[in-house]
């Protein structure tokens, strides 16, 4: 063994037995300002760089309203918004808050139409043009999709990461979704919201030697303080989830089931959801062992709109590791932001 | 080391064989139905149990929890109602 080893070695056991103590890494901490407020849902704006702002059209991101907003700035070195913040993009982000008793009675409408085109205009309105980069996570991609295909006007460009389309796939959480002796309207009907702790369970149950496997995976990299921390901040936010507003997702997973996207028989506020109607520059980024969203349900929209300037990125990596990983610094960050720049019409630098 | 080494390594394979072999059970109808069914027949037990609840407040001439709950939802919409009258306001606005 040489001295490097003795030296991880004697760190890997030191790391292991402080772990109780170890602080928990602080987790969304880039600077961000409320610019509006509406029921639980915030749009955050980023402070911009030093430097100051380097491209006209601002950014909007969407999360999935199953998880905090944080995963997008998850802690200093691996924070999506704050690497967008560093390359020049006026970044707005919508954290969709912690739904309540009451909000059990929002519709799909209220959030994919409502809150979302009033996230959009009012990004929108820091530009010129009156349009936003739109970038849509997991369920935020759902309805970024949705929503573009009803209202293009305010979008400039639209990000699909790890954002499913075709929801009749080979994958578990479709399975389940589809089975017929599964009656959601009871589930609603008994809870309001569907309870984060319900959610949670069938993401474990995605997996179930997940736990097992990330305990042996600590014990193994233990010698890394990064790594721990990393560990850490992603197990805050994987154990920080929040409930879903019941009607919504009554209509969420008829659509689901029904695989309403794709056969063209989705509605947003009584208009017809066709998704051949989204013609703005699109990019739709996969991930090679996404077990929440199979790439190929994703990758599908790239088959259904119209756009004429479209791309698809297929990255190695699972759903969230990919997104907040020391690899998608190197990949998947800068392809989105020269995506953005690349698509502004006018740029400040 | 060579040791852990070898014994991830066989970790890391039964890890990913038992992970395939679970997906398929809980992907099989003979799992999925009956835990389906099971689990409506709980969510249904206890609606009702709330429905009866809220008929008991309601015969005290009372709102029940559902009640508030739609009060205070209401109040929401108003607002986002006054948020969208703003904002049309502000388009017209020169």
């Amino acid at each position: 063994m040489n001295q490097k080893q003795e030296h991880d070695e004697g760190k890997r056991l030191w790391n292991l037995l402080s772990l109780p103590f170890r602080k928990k890494p602080a987790v969304g901490v880039t600077p961000a300002d409320v610019i509006h407020q509406e029921n639980k849902w915030r749009l955050l704006r980023y402070r911009p760089r030093a430097a100051g702002v380097a491209f006209s059209t601002p950014v909007l991101l969407v999360p999935s309203l199953i998880n905090r907003h944080y995963v997008l700035d998850l802690m200093p070195g691996k924070s999506f918004a704050e690497y967008m913040v560093q390359q020049g993009h006026d970044v707005f982000l919508l954290d969709w808050g912690t739904p309540r008793n009451e909000d059990r009675f929002l519709t799909f409408d209220d959030i994919c139409e409502r809150y979302l085109g009033r996230a959009l205009s009012l990004t929108a309105s820091f530009s010129k043009r009156n349009q936003a980069h739109l970038l849509g996570y997991c369920m935020g991609g759902i309805l970024t999709a949705i929503h573009t295909a009803v209202h293009p006007n305010n979008v400039a460009s639209l990000v699909q990461l790890a954002a499913p389309v075709r929801f009749h796939d080979d994958g578990l959480l479709s399975a389940w979704m589809r089975t017929p002796s599964f009656d959601i309207d009871a589930m609603i009907d008994a809870f309001g919201n569907v309870p984060w702790q319900l959610m949670q369970s069938a993401f474990h149950l995605l997996r179930p030697t997940l736990p097992l496997s990330k305990a042996v995976g600590l014990v193994d990299r233990a010698w890394n303080d990064e790594f721990l921390d990393g560990f850490f901040a992603l197990e805050t936010w994987g154990n920080d989830n929040v409930s879903l507003p019941g009607e919504f997702y009554r209509r969420y997973a008829r659509m689901y089931r029904d695989d309403d996207l794709v056969r063209g028989a989705m509605t947003l506020g009584g208009a017809p959801v066709h998704l051949s109607s989204i013609r703005c520059p699109l990019l739709v980024v996969t991930f090679e062992h996404d077990n929440i969203v199979p790439w190929q349900s994703a990758a599908e929209l790239m088959t259904l709109v119209s756009s004429e300037d479209k791309q698809h990125l297929h990255l190695p990596g699972g759903h969230v590791g990919a997104v907040v990983s020391k690899s998608a610094a190197r990949g998947l960050w800068p392809n989105i932001s020269s995506f953005w720049a690349l698509r502004d019409r006018t740029s400040l630098a | 080391m060579m040791l852990w080494d070898l014994w991830k390594k066989g970790f890391d394979a039964w890890e990913e064989a038992t992970a395939r072999y679970l997906e398929a059970v809980l992907k099989s109808s003979a799992v999925l139905i009956p835990s389906g069914a099971l689990l409506s027949a709980v969510m249904k037990a206890k609606a009702e149990r709330d429905r009866m609840i809220t008929h008991f407040w309601n015969a005290m001439g009372l709102p029940s929890r559902q009640d508030q709950e739609r009060a205070l939802h209401l109040l929401n919409q108003l607002h986002s109602r006054i948020n969208d009258l703003e904002q049309k306001l502000n388009e017209r606005s020169p």
